[in-house]
């Protein structure tokens, strides 16, 4: 494919940017350079936005959004704490079961969007109430607390001292979800349906099926975040999802995953997550107040999906217009009999 | 590495010479937090602006800092970032009680106060608790509204903020705990959560009064809530028929207080609190109190620490009379 700004030049960028921002902070912020294992330590803090955001990716690839991911998070706790607490299950078998749940939460999603043709935003908006309702109405009035520390270990716990649980499992989630979007068929599928999907779908790819699959796969990976968030919490309440949506959904953009899909890779995505968690995470120890990291999360929101169209090559995005300009000169440049 | 090793050393040793060296310790200027459940809330800025003026006397660096939203994640991540700034003493108001503490303990470990003030988190994960007022006082204080102006017979709906909310439903047990008790005529016909959003909370006192024609009364222990159910008597031409009584700071329910929606509403003295807070926090950083002790605060007057509780104040009631005199 012939791009104005290839994919590679866009991770390259975010590397940078990724690795400026972490040098910039362990020198310039006094408290972010805890050693090396108290520094890795932060990502702690926001790694189950990591989770969703890599789930959530995926359905952006195929140009849908699944708007129901800080509810299906919620819920599927929320059911992973009544089964523990309440049901004598073990902890694990019960996060078991709630990333089951959770796949299947996001398997309904796709049910709603492609059986009863709903668009995927309002699909998953109204799933995403009925998720909530669902969850306060589990949760009654004392939400269940208190796993036990071998459940800490997953939000928590360090491996050989310094090496954090939840990093080493991010690494692992996005080395999985990168070699099953670029290296399988299904993966080109999912890429050719955001692309094109009637294209996709005069191809021979069966898209409903392909898209069933794609909302569970988002939902598994919320479900996912939603046990890692009660083991770093030590509770579950049923609007702790609830911040995850938009934060997720601004390092799946920043990772120059296109909102239209079709365009992006999982290496952005990663590195968009990693970037805005350190950016959060450092300015609030520099002792900027939330509302500024907020506002300045709004911003790259802002900025990536502009920065993305403008620089496109499809359609009318600068991008485009200039790669035209630049084919048309060529070709006048080009004497005719040669 | 050795002149590191020295440096620390060194300062380790200072460190437990200041530690032991209590007479000196009014004098070392101490960085202390406030984390309210949200920034932006008039009550908790009241909270602040009593801080403010205790801080400086007590020789306190004072940081205001909260989430933009009611999210305990998002306080937990200022808790974080205050650990890292190696703040001294965090004081807080929490969204729950639980999502918080790990943060909490966390700081505890790491030799920072926690001092909870009007919400508070899990018993372990903090050093003290001060307790707006007492949650019977507060409960009878509302009921008792509720009786002199709908009569001991009134068809009561609640209107809280969230179904977990700890200090709500602390207040909401009293409440039914002496209404039980003293007027055992009064009924309470719903139930419903505002959660702690102005719309939410009018939508909610809409339906309370469309639903239950009969209500005569709206009890409301949220800022928010109360707010609300004044709006929504206000909006239905309700006035005189159902009265509101509940928990908010005057200037947001001033304009309901004078036009007779709300007769009495109690609270306590925010600024002063907040005063009290900070120098709960000058103590708990200093180690001059104990789990159980009494100690006085020039201005605000003498306190018990009971198993690391200390109860702020008798409830103060807001009425058509005094509403003016209070502004936060």
């Amino acid at each position: 494919m012939n791009r104005f700004l290839p994919r590679h030049a866009w991770d390259r960028t975010l590397a940078i940017i990724l690795i400026a921002l972490l040098v910039a902070f362990c020198t310039l912020i006094p408290g972010f350079y805890a050693g090396f294992g108290g520094t890795l330590a932060i990502t702690d803090q926001f790694l189950p936005f990591g989770f969703v955001a890599i789930g959530l990716a995926v359905v952006i690839l195929t140009g849908g959004i699944d708007l129901s991911v800080g509810a299906i998070a919620s819920l599927s706790a929320v059911i992973m704490a009544i089964l523990t607490k309440s049901g004598g299950l073990d902890i694990w078998l019960a996060a078991v079961l709630a990333l089951i749940i959770g796949a299947i939460l996001g398997w309904l999603n796709g049910i709603v969007i492609t059986s009863l043709r709903v668009e995927p935003l309002i699909a998953t908006l109204a799933t995403s109430f009925i998720y909530t309702s669902v969850a306060t109405a589990l949760a009654g009035a004392s939400p269940p607390y208190g796993f036990g520390k071998p459940f800490g270990v997953l939000g928590n716990g360090t491996i050989a001292l310094v090496l954090p649980v939840q990093l080493l499992m991010f690494i692992g989630i996005a080395i999985g979800f990168s070699i099953l979007i670029t290296r399988t068929g299904f993966g080109r599928r999912i890429v050719m349906v955001g692309y094109n999907r009637d294209a996709a779908h005069y191809a021979g790819v069966a898209v409903p099926g392909l898209l069933r699959k794609v909302y569970a796969i988002s939902g598994f990976m919320a479900a996912f975040a939603g046990i890692v968030l009660a083991s770093y919490y030590d509770a579950v309440r049923p609007d702790m999802g609830n911040i995850l949506l938009l934060t997720a959904i601004t390092m799946v953009v920043l990772g120059g995953v296109s909102i239209f899909g079709g365009e992006g890779g999982i290496l952005g995505v990663t590195l968009g997550v990693l970037i805005l968690g350190v950016l959060r995470q450092g300015m609030l120890i520099a002792g900027f107040s939330d509302m500024v990291t907020t506002m300045l999360t709004g911003a790259i929101l802002l900025v990536s999906i502009a920065a993305k169209n403008l620089l496109s090559d499809r359609g009318f995005g600068y991008g485009a217009l200039l790669l035209r300009l630049i084919n048309s000169r060529k070709q006048e440049a080009t004497p005719p009999n040669t | 590495m050795k002149s590191i090793t020295k440096t620390l050393l060194l300062a380790s040793a200072l460190c437990s010479l200041a530690g032991i060296a209590p007479a000196h310790a009014q004098d070392k200027r101490i960085k202390v937090a406030m984390v309210p459940k949200l920034i932006g809330l008039s009550v908790f800025k009241a909270n602040e602006k009593g801080a403010i003026a205790a801080a400086k006397k007590l020789n306190i660096q004072f940081l205001y800092t909260g989430p933009v939203t009611a999210s305990a994640q998002g306080q937990v991540d200022i808790i974080n970032s205050l650990i890292a700034r190696r703040f001294n003493v965090i004081t807080i108001t929490s969204n729950n009680p639980t999502q918080p503490a790990p943060a909490l303990e966390r700081a505890m470990k790491q030799g920072i106060k926690v001092v909870s003030y009007d919400s508070d988190v899990a018993p372990d994960a903090r050093d003290f608790f001060i307790q707006n007022t007492s949650y019977p006082a507060m409960g009878k204080a509302m009921v008792d509204s509720v009786e002199q102006y709908a009569g001991p017979d009134a068809k009561v709906a609640i209107l809280s903020s969230t179904p977990d909310a700890a200090i709500q439903n602390a207040w909401l047990g009293a409440v039914k705990t002496y209404m039980t008790a003293h007027f055992p005529k009064m009924t309470i016909v719903t139930t419903q959560y505002g959660e702690s959003s102005p719309s939410k909370s009018l939508s909610a006192g809409l339906n309370i009064l469309q639903a239950y024609p009969d209500v005569t009364a709206i009890i409301a222990p949220d800022g928010a809530a109360e707010v609300g159910a004044a709006a929504a008597v206000k909006k239905l031409g309700r006035t005189g028929k159902v009265f509101v009584t509940g928990a908010s700071d005057p200037d947001s329910i001033r304009q309901y207080v004078k036009d007779g929606i709300i007769k009495a509403s109690p609270l306590w003295n925010e600024v002063k609190e907040g005063e009290l807070v900070m120098n709960v926090a000058r103590l708990a950083a200093d180690n001059k109190l104990k789990p159980n002790d009494t100690f006085t605060v020039k201005g605000l007057g003498t306190y018990a620490v009971k198993n690391k509780v200390i109860v702020f104040s008798k409830p103060l009631v807001f009425t058509a009379a005094n509403i003016d005199q209070y502004h936060f």
